[in-house]
């Protein structure tokens, strides 16, 4: 396996995953944000 | 207007994966139609953005289809250099954002861009900044982003495509404000992350695999900074300059709950976006490898190399996701650009010129109407525009020339903050990148190779990109000029 096919992995794995972490701890904030927001 | 078509059928699962995302857009929008408070809530989410939300709306909003398809372009016809010489310079300027930038402007609790030109040089720059962020901020390149992705998906006519797919990010940015933009973002870059990292192994599998990419491109395919002269590297990366004065960028910072955040979410934001500008780089070699092979079409353009590779590769449903991923790309920048330009127009115009006692509720009514009016004025220019890449380099030199002196000094020189230099810095800048843009554009000759106006002195030839070079230092020689002015009535 190339240099160039394991950063093409990595990159893979740290874009599918890292997006799904972060938006699974925008999940977790989202109650919270929308508790502090105001009704009209 | 003409654009590529796809090669391959498309489903009506797919049909309905990506009416499914633009209606659950337009019901997010619905959603907090009721849910505002003041001004600060509608146009700043009541400054309340914690790091995940920062780093979605942040993310999804400064990468559209320029980024897409751009990338794709040029890793296309010349490899990896897209991503060496192209994106990476981008991340040394979110860097210096999230540790020079991002501080002081968070500490200041600024509302907009030309908010800071106000308090640092008084109601003229003011209006200037505003002005340039306003023109700027008008929603033209998506617009003609989704004139072509609904004749290449739906078959539409190009104006159908920017009136119904543009009308749903208008319609939840009306009725949402900054709220329904941020947390629609963050449903649009899982969506558009999500499914390019999904596209690889398709991808690979189509074209046999990595091995198959090293044995079939020419080899300056993978020299990082392939045939690309320094000056043209030097160039590209100087388009990463517009991080510095980016309104929307700006206006997430001020949104954000703290400083850490923002800095948190940048430097976690870099490898997301290294990583997306990585998998687009390679998604579009193995387009060119999937061309010499004769696996997809021949003839393929270099801007349609992704869409056509994904077309090919991707099942049934995930194609679909793709697609809804490719409008939630562009999506998430037109609804921030023109949540910025509305506010433009209320907070930064009609409130300090007309109004200044102008109610919340009269603040956040005109905000309406400015998106509204932002998002006819880009339809009618992208109608009327057939060189998009002209007017992206004149809206992008219109900003940096007005705003980027007077701004950056006046952030780190609390002692140059004078009246008269942000005014004649703006003014200057302003109007020679104005005056400069259009005289390229009607003398200079438009070169389909360079997709750029070109202007021709003997041996000399000036590019449209290279205005930014005179217009800048055109505008520090305005601040100096301003900084004498006062110094002698002083």
């Amino acid at each position: 396996m190339s240099g160039w096919e394991i950063f093409t992995w990595l990159s893979t794995i740290i874009l599918g995953l890292g997006s799904l972490i972060v938006f699974i701890f925008f999940l977790l904030d989202l109650p919270s944000l929308l508790n502090n927001q105001p009704k009209k | 207007m003409g654009f590529i078509k796809l090669v391959g059928p498309i489903s009506n699962l797919d049909y309905s994966i990506i009416i499914i995302y633009m209606m659950g857009m337009v019901g997010v929008g619905f959603w907090f139609s009721k849910r505002h408070g003041d001004f600060e809530d509608f146009f700043l989410a009541g400054r309340s953005l914690t790091t995940p939300l920062l780093i979605t709306t942040l993310i999804s909003t400064y990468y559209g289809l320029d980024v897409l398809f751009g990338d794709s372009q040029l890793a296309f016809t010349d490899g990896v250099v897209a991503w060496f010489g192209y994106a990476r310079p981008t991340y040394a300027f979110f860097l210096i954002a999230a540790f020079l930038l991002a501080r002081r402007l968070r500490k200041e609790n600024f509302l907009s861009l030309p908010d800071i030109l106000y308090r640092y040089y008084g109601k003229e720059t003011r209006y200037i900044g505003a002005i340039a962020s306003f023109i700027y901020s008008l929603p033209s390149l998506s617009l003609y982003a989704f004139g072509m992705l609904g004749e290449v998906i739906m078959g539409w006519p190009p104006v159908i495509g920017m009136a119904v797919i543009g009308g749903v990010g208008l319609v939840y940015t009306l009725t949402g404000g900054f709220w329904a933009v941020a947390l629609t973002d963050s449903v649009q870059f899982l969506v558009m992350c999500l499914v390019i990292a999904l596209a690889v192994p398709f991808a690979l599998d189509l074209v046999g695999g990595f091995d198959q990419m090293i044995e079939i491109l020419p080899e300056y395919y993978f020299q990082t900074m392939g045939d690309l002269s320094i000056w043209l590297v030097i160039i590209y990366a100087s388009t990463g300059l517009t991080i510095l004065v980016e309104p929307t960028f700006y206006q997430r910072i001020f949104a954000a709950k703290s400083y850490k955040n923002v800095r948190n979410a940048l430097i976690a934001g870099i490898f997301i976006w290294g990583s997306y500008d990585w998998i687009v780089t390679i998604l579009a070699m193995a387009a060119k490898v999937g061309v010499l092979q004769g696996t997809i079409t021949v003839d393929v353009d270099s801007n349609a190399a992704l869409l056509t590779i994904m077309v090919a590769a991707l099942p049934v449903g995930a194609l679909g996701l793709f697609l809804a991923g490719v409008i939630a790309t562009e999506m998430s920048t037109l609804d921030s650009y023109c949540l910025v330009a509305g506010g433009n127009i209320a907070y930064d115009i009609y409130k300090p010129a007309i109004k200044p006692k102008a109610s919340d509720a009269e603040l956040i009514k005109t905000t309406r109407i400015g998106i509204c009016v932002s998002w006819i004025l880009g339809f009618l220019i992208a109608i009327a525009f057939e060189q998009m890449l002209g007017l992206w380099v004149l809206l992008a030199s219109v900003l940096i020339s007005s705003v980027m002196v007077p701004i950056l000094i006046g952030l780190y020189f609390p002692v140059l903050r004078k009246k008269m230099a942000g005014t004649l810095s703006s003014s200057f800048g302003l109007l020679s990148t104005l005056i400069l843009n259009i005289y390229i554009m009607i003398y200079g000759t438009f070169d389909p190779s360079e997709e750029t106006y070109i202007l021709s002195y003997g041996n000399w030839e000036i590019l449209q990109e290279y205005v930014m070079y005179f217009t800048v230092p055109f505008s520090f020689f305005g601040f100096w000029l301003g900084i004498l002015i006062e110094k002698n009535k002083g």
